[in-house]
């Protein structure tokens, strides 16, 4: 329990952290900071809207730490601002919208991808040295050295574009309103399903190196070897004696490849067009709305922190070493 | 003399390397009596261990078993297929390993490590197997509250003999202990070996006892084995083995010895 | 150093990786030799495909794809190794200082780089590159060598700590040896492995990392370089209008790069750790098993 509440104090030291990030950017940069933040929208601001706008980033005539306090005030009341590109929609919300499709495409590919990967990766191990184990690793290699942008571009190239077996963007048929119907559902997993794909091809071969290296790591443990004398099954000893303890390294090392998620999804929603949080940023990067960037980090890092947490969580439910401590 | 519960012949094992291979136990031969206490001495390196563990075919690539036989009960243990080898396993042979601190899986509980075994060989339920491990956790005096327990909740001396205990859960004919005591203190040591001493007496088992402390071993014996480089050099009694080595390795290893301390830890035991 | 080297040129994967990386590394040094065209001189029609002229067709802008690449190329590599070699020699830095000193000065290092790791890099830096601008690919290897050093010094530190303890370091601090001289000459050498894995890691990063903000519209876009390439061939909707080898050839090369760069890391992993070798011993014992020289 101490442990998961220190973990809990660090990820609020983070988050502020890349609160501060954003504070303090368009500060540093040269010229005017509201110039660069807001110039874009001059035209169509009124007045008041600029300075709701201001206060919400802090720009306001008090000394520098009062504007930095100013700041993370709005963020922890859920104050993101407002883009500028679709003023006056607020940022949590243009934000909120995206993030229910990126949370549904990258979840249960992530999930996908920890359990194939992880999977590949104990067989591997256990038949270290054979063809199987070869294969699987240069496939590893492979979708891991290969940028995600290539493999998306390529997913879409050969899917979509020559085979046509998958439409090349949007999350469903823009022709439909969204809900509870077959067709409208049926139109989401279409759509969805070249994406997701990309992005569990994307990860697999990370989780499935991580997972073969820790268990051969593990494999000369002498409790491994005593539960090959006990007489036990091969797979009683693969899955109990090796991958069980080798899962321990593995999920620790998940609260780092949840960047890669991360980035992953960015760029795979980028190339299928995709209306999630990646796709926003793009637009937002474009029309350089800095406010919608700025949230984008923000939210991005949240999720980053709460997955990390529910790593920490199932770390201390896998781990007896550390249930009492 | 009845059969021979194990008996080795003329074993070769080699580790296989890129072009040519090394050769860690070089035509070896040797019995085990029913019942009885066999050491195997020698230097770190010799090859003691490569034995014990193709004894139960533990070894891995990149061991290699190029020539011999080793039979148990009369059967070669090298002709068993993949099932017949599961079943052969701690049913005949058990074995405390080198590091045994290490040996038991930091995930499961004690209890979980008894039942698999039990349910594997015997079949017992789960509290079928709780009974069996209280009373084989009673043997090495161990009380039946540590069964909950993970490894890491308890201390080195205790993992020992809870391993030990695991390995009479199936009433083996053989037991082998690859230097089962070096990380313990004297005390503990001597205390563990005692109690083995007892229960091999009371369960008749025959036990392999590998060590580079010959004058522990020259205590607990019945018969010794001495290992040089891979070769079995010398096989005798305890005594003669202690009294009148035959082999100017034996009178070397003797001398590099401490003097003897303590009488027969069988005799102690025995009072 | 030295094991560690013959060791890799045993083995294969780190060959085929080695010598990949090799041919383009020569084809980004000849460039100018390898194409009779500049590389942002606009020298045939729009959207040509591939022919005798223009082996791997032309842009929208009729700029000759395959000039584009190898001298794209010269930028990838460029920042890939510029930025690699930041970001380890910061990361070794501090990974040795916060394992061999521990106390308050590994305290710091150690939250700072917990920190940093659970801050999603690839946003960061695109909030960093977006108020820069349009950054030009030395900009974007600085960003990426001041803020991704986070991992090298998580796995540095985590060997340094084990290493300190060995007995050579032991005797070294006996006889009063400094501490920066028992960091560089006593435990640097021990970290080759660790230090070499993180250095190509790095590269691979900073290549797709590259690429990714260039093509997220981040970059220069009078650059010559891979991601830039994609990013004008995404603004052009190359593959919809079937313009396809302006899309590929960078995916090409950007593949092409990191795969050789993965295999040359994994290789040094097998090499440095014996357990995850399976090689030429495993191969022998195979043979010698199904021959029935042996039985196991
Ligand atoms: N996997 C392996 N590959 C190559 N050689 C090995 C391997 N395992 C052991 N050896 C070598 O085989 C020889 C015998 O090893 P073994 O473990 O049997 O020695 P031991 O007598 O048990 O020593 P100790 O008393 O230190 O436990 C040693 O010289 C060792 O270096
Ligand atoms: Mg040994």
């Amino acid at each position: 329990m101490a442990f998961l509440l220190r973990r809990l104090a660090f990820y609020l030291a983070a988050f502020i952290a890349a609160a501060t990030v954003n504070f303090f950017l368009p500060r540093v940069m040269p010229g005017d900071p509201i110039q660069i933040m807001f110039g874009s929208a001059n035209a169509n601001l009124t007045v008041e809207n600029l300075n709701a706008l201001r206060l919400t980033f802090g720009f306001i005539d008090a000394p520098i730490w009062q504007q930095y306090l100013t700041y993370l005030q709005s963020i922890f009341t859920g104050d993101l601002g407002r883009s500028i590109r679709y003023f006056p929609a607020p940022v949590s919300e243009i934000l909120g919208r995206a993030t229910i499709w990126t949370v549904g495409l990258v979840g249960i590919a992530t999930i996908l991808a920890f359990i194939v990967g992880t999977g590949l990766g104990i067989f591997a191990a256990w038949k270290r040295g054979t063809r199987a184990d070869t294969a699987i690793s240069l496939l590893a290699i492979f979708t891991t050295a290969v940028p995600a942008v290539v493999i998306s571009l390529l997913a879409l190239f050969i899917f979509a574009y020559q085979l046509r077996w998958f439409p090349s963007g949007y999350a469903y048929n823009p022709l439909l309103d969204p809900a509870l119907s077959w067709t409208y559902i049926s139109s989401v997993i279409y759509h969805g399903t070249l994406p997701m794909v990309t992005m569990f091809i994307v990860l697999l071969g990370g989780f499935a190196i991580t997972m073969r290296n820790n268990m051969i790591n593990l494999l000369g443990e002498d409790y491994i070897v005593m539960g090959r004398a006990k007489g036990l099954s091969e797979n009683r000893v693969m899955f109990w004696y090796a991958a069980r303890n080798a899962l321990l390294p593995t999920v620790s090392n998940l609260a780092i490849a949840l960047g890669t998620v991360v980035g992953g999804s960015l760029i795979t929603e980028v190339v299928f067009n995709y209306p999630g949080l990646g796709n926003v940023l793009y637009q937002a990067i474009l029309a350089r709305d800095y406010p919608v960037i700025q949230g984008q980090l923000l939210i991005m890092t949240a999720a980053m922190l709460i997955a990390n947490f529910l790593v920490d969580v199932s770390y201390v439910l896998l781990d007896p070493r550390l249930k009492k401590a | 003399m009845s059969a021979p519960v194990l008996s080795v012949r003329n074993l070769s094992i080699d580790y296989v390397g890129e072009d040519s291979d090394f050769h860690a136990v070089k035509d070896v031969s040797f019995d085990i009596a029913k019942g009885e206490f066999f050491g195997l001495a020698g230097e770190s390196g010799c090859g003691k261990s490569t034995i014990a563990f193709a004894i139960a075919r533990l070894h891995q690539p990149s061991a290699l078993i190029r020539r011999g036989e080793i039979l148990v009960e009369g059967r070669n243990v090298l002709d068993l297929d993949k099932k017949a080898l599961e079943k052969f396993r701690w049913t005949e042979v058990a074995m405390v390993f080198q590091s045994a601190m290490n040996s038991l899986n930091p995930v499961l509980t004690i209890e979980a490590q008894f039942h698999d075994v039990l349910k594997t060989h015997l079949g017992l339920s789960r509290e079928q197997s709780r009974k069996r491990a209280e009373e084989l956790l009673a043997l090495v005096d161990i009380p039946a509250e540590r069964l909950k327990s993970f490894p890491h909740q308890c201390s080195g001396g205790m993992r020992q003999r809870i391993v030990i205990a695991i390995c009479l859960a199936l009433n083996p004919k053989l037991l082998i202990m690859d230097e089962p005591t070096t990380a313990l203190d004297v005390v503990v040591q001597r205390e563990i070996l005692q109690r083995i001493d007892v229960l091999r007496k009371e369960l008749g088992f025959s036990i392999l006892f590998i060590t580079h402390d010959l004058g522990l071993m020259a205590q607990v014996c019945d018969r010794i084995g001495v290992m040089l480089e891979g070769e079995l050099v010398e096989v005798g009694d305890a005594r003669q083995i202690h009294t009148a080595p035959t082999h100017p390795y034996t009178k070397k290893l003797w001398a590099s010895m401490p003097r003897l301390r303590g009488a027969q830890i069988g005799g102690e035991a025995s009072l | 150093m030295k094991q560690l080297l013959v060791g890799l040129s045993k083995n294969k994967k780190a060959v085929i990786g080695l010598s990949i990386l090799v041919i383009i590394l020569l084809v980004a040094i000849f460039a100018p030799l390898l194409t009779p065209y500049g590389a942002s001189a606009r020298v045939g029609r729009p959207h040509q495909p591939p022919s005798w002229e223009h082996w791997f067709g032309t842009t929208r802008i009729g700029r000759d794809v395959w000039t584009q690449m190898i001298y794209g190329a010269r930028t990838s590599l460029a920042v890939g190794f510029g930025a690699g070699l930041m970001i380890t020699v910061i990361g070794t830095v501090l990974g040795i200082i916060a394992g061999y000193m521990r106390g308050k000065v590994d305290e710091v290092i150690n939250f700072f780089t917990n920190m940093i790791l659970v801050i999603p890099n690839l946003p960061l830096l695109l909030v960093l590159a977006a108020f820069i601008g349009q950054a030009s690919p030395l900009v974007i290897a600085l960003i990426l060598g001041f803020t991704s050093w986070a991992w090298g010094v998580r796995v540095t530190r985590a060997q340094t700590l084990s290493v300190r303890e060995k007995d050579f370091v032991k005797s070294a601090e006996m006889l009063g040896e400094p501490k920066w001289r028992i960091m560089t000459f006593e435990i640097f050498p021990n970290l080759i492995s660790i230090v070499g894995i993180n250095f190509i890691g790095s590269v691979i990063f900073a290549v797709i990392t590259e690429a990714t903000l260039e093509f997220l519209g981040l970059g220069d876009p009078n650059a010559v370089s891979w991601g830039i390439m994609l990013y004008n061939a995404q603004n052009a909707s190359a593959l919809t209008v079937g313009a396809w080898w302006d899309m590929l050839a960078p995916c090409f090369a950007l593949a092409l790069l990191g795969l050789s760069l993965a295999l040359i890391n994994f290789a040094i992993d097998e090499v440095a750790n014996p357990r995850l070798r399976t090689g030429s011993r495993l191969n022998r014992w195979k043979m010698l098993v199904r021959t029935g020289e042996g039985r196991i």
